[in-house]
């Protein structure tokens, strides 16, 4: 693994136009940088980095296995109790999932560590699917890159096929949050490789959600929804005012309820406490557990559902190190061994690996300049080469 | 990983889909009736597939018909003495309207693996001689066998009345972005 300086595309600002992306004179484009790159083997990928991240989702689902048959896991994760049922249900009737983004510390010496998993609502999928391909694309053209580098992405192929074998049948509704252009963009990108499988869609923001005095939700047209691919948290639905609503409301919800217990930070202690020592987990324990003490030194402090970085804090020697500020310092946090990103001088790359049906299908790379990856994160492409 | 070809449709996509739904989207068979009468009048037709199918459009379309909570917001769209009352009620007990079933359509629904399926048909008021699945899909105005574009073909959507909007949203008013 080594981070490459390189030289610029020569037409960024077209780029940018042509994929929708804010481009700002002297800034370049919006959470994205191209004046390096990262590169790693093919051994490094397939060893540390796919294998890993598809033997740890496994044991994900044992998490979710062990939380659908013990409520008292189900409450230390904040799932409100009304849904404990239905979040049950849709595990054992095998609801099909469709993505998530493994978030990995991984130097390219040390195996991979797993620092949360996004499994519900992952960000940087259009950069991770097209963009960056087109920048390996353009790249070896313009002769930015030695020829014949390739890259760890089938990710576009993947969504699409999987999508294409989800048995939705009738029309497939997406929606999420209003007035959120990143969030939008991921949807229509989602939304677009649905239509590639074949299926007939329709777009609607959280907000035009209707409901019938059946418990049905609708949408403007007051169509009833039956599939909902949603870029909106779980926690969010249940907690909103429709969200006692959905487990009646027959709606295919994807990603499916289930992924409530995956994408939620209290996964990490469960995850260590049942396979404690696997070379790809970090020592994890819910704050106030006995067991949390062992994390003495320097550890990381995070909320059971912080998005991008909010609200992390990495405490040494009982004071506080850092803190990203956020909207999520009322829940309950989890505690984890601290282990810091590689670091590439002054950046600090964090390594996502989405997974697809279960399966590793791309990598992307994102750097900050501080220890924990926040919302000014840039996407750094990367390349593959032997 | 290489994969020159697919990316590369992936991003014409945009324009590709909107040329082909313009100009060129691909027609299928299809059979369109008024009536019950008319199929079992159809010498192509025999009386048990027509009553099989009227029934099966007939069952459709009090669910999929488009839903109104005045009369006169349903004639509006569809015409004078072209709506009748559906069998729903608003939580407060209101009345809901829906326009008369026209016709019906049977063909080969999309995924249907190549069984007869049929759905009721629609007229508005504005076009009165072209028949419209319950999704407002044009079907044209022949009767018996046609041909409609693929997308009239699939599965109509049900329809309803919402009575309440805007319940789901506040968390991201509140926090912002879902991504994580």
């Amino acid at each position: 693994m080594q981070r490459i300086p390189v030289t610029e595309r020569s037409d960024l600002a077209r780029a940018a136009t042509e994929h929708g992306l804010e481009f700002l004179e002297n800034k370049g484009i919006t959470g994205w940088d191209e004046s390096a790159y990262y590169q790693f083997s093919s051994a490094e990928i397939k060893e540390d980095l796919d294998g890993p991240a598809e033997e740890v989702e496994g044991l994900c689902f044992q998490v979710v296995e062990r939380a659908v048959n013990d409520e008292t896991v189900l409450r230390r994760l904040g799932i409100p109790e009304n849904f404990w049922d239905y979040v049950a249900d849709s595990w054992r009737q095998g609801e099909k999932n469709l993505y998530g983004r493994m978030d990995l510390s991984y130097d390219g010496k040390g195996p991979a560590k797993l620092l949360e998993y996004n499994a519900d609502t992952p960000t940087a999928l259009y950069e991770t699917a097209v963009f960056q391909w087109e920048w390996l694309e353009q790249a070896t053209e313009q002769g930015l890159i030695p020829g014949g580098c390739d890259q760890f992405n089938d990710l576009h192929e993947a969504i699409v096929e999987t999508i294409a074998h989800l048995g939705i049948d009738g029309l497939a509704h997406f929606a999420c949050n209003q007035d959120i252009e990143d969030d939008r963009g991921t949807l229509e990108y989602l939304e677009e490789c649905a239509r590639e499988a074949g299926l007939e869609t329709s777009l609607l923001t959280m907000e035009d959600i209707g409901i019938d005095d059946q418990e049905r939700f609708t949408d403007l047209d007051d169509r009833v929804i039956t599939t909902l691919i949603k870029l909106y948290p779980w926690e969010w639905i249940m907690a909103e005012a429709f969200g006692r609503h959905v487990p009646a409301s027959g709606v295919r919800f994807i990603e499916p309820p289930w992924k409530a217990i995956v994408s939620n930070k209290g996964l990490l202690p469960l995850l260590w406490e049942m396979f404690e020592g696997h070379p790809n987990l970090l020592p994890a324990f819910f704050e106030f557990d006995s067991g949390a003490a062992a994390l003495a030194g320097t550890y990381v402090r995070k909320p059971l559902w912080s998005r991008q970085g909010a609200n992390i804090e990495i405490i040494e020697d009982g004071k506080r190190l850092t803190r990203n500020d956020g909207p999520y310092s009322e829940e309950d946090y989890i505690v984890q061994a601290f282990h810091p990103l590689p670091e590439f001088g002054g950046n600090y790359p964090l390594v996502g690996c989405w997974l697809v049906a279960s399966k590793v299908a791309g990598l992307c790379v994102r750097e900050d300049r501080t220890l924990v990856t926040g919302k000014d994160a840039r996407f750094v492409p990367h390349a593959m080469l032997d | 990983m290489k994969r020159w070809n697919a990316i590369r449709g992936a991003l014409l996509m945009g324009v590709s889909v909107i040329a082909l739904s313009a100009c060129e989207e691909a027609k299928v068979d299809a059979l369109v009736f008024e009536s019950l009468e008319q199929c079992v009048a159809d010498p192509s037709m025999t009386r048990a597939q027509c009553e099989t199918t009227y029934k099966k459009a007939r069952s459709q379309h009090a669910a999929v018909a488009p839903k109104y909570a005045s009369q006169a917001d349903c004639q509006a769209d569809f015409g004078a003495g072209r709506c009748e009352q559906a069998p729903y009620r608003t939580s407060s007990g209101g009345s809901i309207f829906m326009p008369l079933m026209m016709g019906y359509m049977m063909g080969s629904l999309i995924g249907g693996r190549g069984s007869m399926v049929s759905q009721p048909l629609y007229r508005s008021a504005r076009n009165p001689k072209t028949f419209r699945t319950a999704d407002n899909r044009a079907v044209g105005s022949t009767t018996g066998r046609t041909q409609v574009a693929r997308s009239a073909t699939r599965r109509p959507s049900f329809k309803s009345s919402t009575i309440r909007r805007g319940g789901f949203g506040a968390s991201g008013r509140r926090f912002g972005s879902a991504s994580t």
